[in-house]
């Protein structure tokens, strides 16, 4: 094992459990409970999006077909821990065998193909999702249509109360993909997948395996989003093929991904965390009450807008993502997320720690969306220029209205 | 026999429509390299806007199409005109419309609600009536429909064919840049074929509106259909869409008559997985060119 292997394995478990032990501190501290719950789905979006971002991130294949393989989990651990009796803990791992399964069968099939490949695959794998909802819809074993109550799943008791349960789960398996997602990115198999990403034909002559890499990277995302699967159901709790299935799975995952950065792990996470204390914060706020109550704008409608809005302009202005641009100013980053939370205290002083954190969220997403042409430009001049016509050095693509 | 013959009538009939919901989607995949799912959405709330003149203002169903078609005919053509604008490439299409697809049916839920919409039978008679032959029936939306279809295709076909906007669109399509260098105006085809495309879509939704209840999440729910269709038939493909359009339709609706509805989507995929295994260019091409 290489030094950084190791120092990468220390690090990831010195997180994972000082975080094992956030639960127990709920009781002697006293912070509310929904912390926790709130902590476990943070954590179930770094699973789903790290998992996500393993494959299509390093490689450049899009897939829509995380729902798929999101649901596969849910369904397991629905039909086994609800229906045949399995504790859990037993279902998990089936789950997640089950989702790299699909993921590799559907891989077998699509990578073979020549021509389009990218193209078809994106396609394809948007409509696996609705095949696997069918099938469950179909087999009475499986859903049969009306859907499976999670009530009496037998819960691993030894991992505490519910929601220090729920929160310890969701950390193993977060933790687990996440430094997954971090080692593919540094090992030989990464190092094949951005080839591929760059230009396939060329990676192909060069001599990397690239159909085994695509099946590998691919096979492992399922594995992860299935695992994260498995847990969400008992989230859920009452599990049905339209909720499992929707479009929501993949749309977040790749919100996410593509705010954060694609090629690099810490993208997914910073894209989570931006969406999910985001949209968080907007479905619990109230209605809108505009002039005067005649027009209602109800902000969960404005959630979808926003995000579709987000995901048009990341990928027309900020190809990279955020993670690159907060690795280059993180300062400047840091420094507008205080004035952020400052103006909140001030501005809003009951506003809650999490609406606080996204107010300085806010404040350090505006100091990184600016290109950073634009931001070279200003620097040389010092400061913004006063006669916007004169010819400059700085190409000033990609500039972000 | 009968619920066979029935059910073959039935999905030959559909297929006219998957063709039409299709052909948007293909043409701009195959000659202007845009993945559009936005053309859903376009199907969608065309088929809203013709709920609205129809249900509220007393239309009568088949004349909304003269009030719905060119506002997508803009509504498409101001599009590409985007694309063109910001440079976009394949895959960017694909996520930029995601987007785009999402934000609009979060719009058509905000105005129109999740709950199921359709046009009331007073104001729709189309709806239950049919044209009988012998003990067949053929309903009257998706008969007009098949057949608008059938006209369609055949004047897209033409239209590539035969006219020198065809020329340059089937130019556009094999080798842009030299298009490009031989005096194509690029833009201009673009916009015009992507206007058309949006026509197409939008005639899908008036028909659609006449023949079924809409719901925002139909538009995601089309995935299923569209996308075998239009790898069957080939990028880009006219005729083949038709083509590809009935074989669909009549292969969903055998698989629900003899097991059921639910096993329709399956037997679409199993479809759409054998072409890609075996004839990835499509069913109907000749060999591998647009």
């Amino acid at each position: 094992m290489s030094r950084r292997t190791t120092v990468r394995l220390g690090s990831f478990a010195a997180v994972a459990v000082a975080l094992w032990f956030l639960p127990t501190l709920q009781g002697p501290i006293g912070f509310p409970i929904f912390y926790l719950l709130f902590g476990y789905t943070l954590l179930f979006w770094f699973a789903q999006a790290s998992s996500w971002n393993m494959f299509t991130g390093y490689s450049g294949y899009f897939s829509f077909g995380q729902g798929a393989f999101f649901g596969v989990g849910v369904y397991t651990t629905g039909v086994l821990a609800a229906k045949r009796g399995w504790p859990l803990i037993a279902a998990i791992p089936v789950a997640g065998i089950l989702a790299a399964a699909l993921g590799l069968s559907l891989g077998f099939v699509v990578f073979r193909l020549r021509r389009l490949q990218g193209e078809i695959f994106a396609l394809v794998t948007l409509a696996v999702a609705f095949v696997v909802a069918a099938i469950a819809r179909v087999s009475s074993k499986i859903d049969g249509g009306s859907g499976i109550a999670l009530n009496d799943v037998q819960l691993p008791d030894f991992l505490g109360t519910f929601p220090s349960m729920m929160f310890r789960l969701g950390l193993v398996i977060a933790v687990l993909t996440v430094f997954a997602a971090a080692t593919i990115q540094h090992s030989r198999l990464g190092w094949g997948l951005f080839s591929i990403n760059d230009d396939e034909a060329v990676a192909e002559s060069l001599g990397v395996p690239t159909f085994r890499h695509k099946m590998m990277a691919f096979g492992m995302s399922a594995f992860f989003a299935g695992l994260s699967g498995a847990v969400h159901a008992i989230q859920i709790s009452y599990i049905t093929i339209e909720d499992v299935f929707s479009i929501r799975i993949p749309l977040f995952v790749i919100v996410m991904s593509v705010l954060g950065g694609m090629r690099h792990w810490m993208g997914p996470i910073v894209g989570a965390t931006i969406i999910h204390t985001l949209t968080d914060r907007l479905n619990r706020a109230s209605d809108l009450e505009l002039f005067g109550g005649n027009v209602t704008v109800s902000l969960d409608h404005l959630n979808d807008i926003i995000i579709g809005l987000l995901l048009i302009v990341m990928v027309l202005a900020v190809k990279d993502g955020l993670w690159p641009r907060l690795v280059d100013r993180k300062w400047a980053a840091a420094g507008a997320f205080v004035v952020g939370i400052l103006i909140a205290r001030i501005w809003a002083p009951e506003m809650s720690p999490i609406g606080q954190f996204v107010a300085g969220e806010l404040g350090a997403v505006a100091v990184l969306l600016p290109s950073s042409a634009v931001i070279d430009r200003w620097r040389s001049r010092g400061g913004p220029s006063e006669t916007p016509d004169e010819p400059t050095s700085q190409p000033t693509v990609g500039a972000t209205p | 026999m009968t619920l066979y013959g029935q059910a073959i009538i039935s999905g030959v009939l559909a297929g006219g429509l998957y063709a039409m919901m299709s052909l948007g989607v293909s043409l701009s995949w195959g000659v202007l390299k845009i993945i559009n799912l936005a053309y859903f959405s376009f199907i969608l709330l065309a088929g809203y806007g013709s709920y609205e003149l129809a249900a509220n203002q007393g239309w009568d169903p088949f004349v909304t199409v003269l009030a719905v078609v060119p506002v997508f005919v803009i509504v498409g053509g101001l599009l590409q005109l985007f694309f063109e604008k910001v440079k976009i490439g394949e895959f960017e299409s694909l996520l930029v419309t995601f987007g785009l697809l999402i934000m609009l049916e979060s719009v058509a839920r905000s105005i129109w609600s999740a709950d199921f919409r359709r046009i009331p039978s007073t104001e729709n008679p189309y709806a239950s009536s049919s044209l009988r032959i012998g003990e067949f029936a053929f309903p009257t939306p998706q008969l007009s429909a098949f057949l608008t279809a059938i006209v369609i295709g055949l004047l897209m076909k033409y239209l590539l064919d035969r006219t020198y906007f065809g020329k340059a669109v089937r130019a556009l399509a094999q080798d842009r840049d030299m298009a490009r260098a031989f005096g194509v105006d690029h833009r201009r085809v673009a916009v015009l074929l992507s206007g058309l495309a949006a026509a197409t879509a939008a005639i899908a939704g008036v028909f659609i509106a006449m023949s079924q209840a809409l719901f925002p999440s139909l538009a995601v729910e089309w995935f299923g259909i569209v996308f075998p269709v239009v790898i069957l038939g080939g990028l880009g493909s006219t005729l083949g869409a038709l083509g590809a359009g009935v074989v669909i339709g009549v292969v969903a609706a055998i698989a629900s008559v003899t097991w059921g509805p639910s096993y329709a989507p399956l037997a679409t995929f199993v479809i759409l997985i054998a072409t890609l295994l075996f004839r990835p260019d499509g069913l109907f091409t000749r060999k591998a060119s647009v």
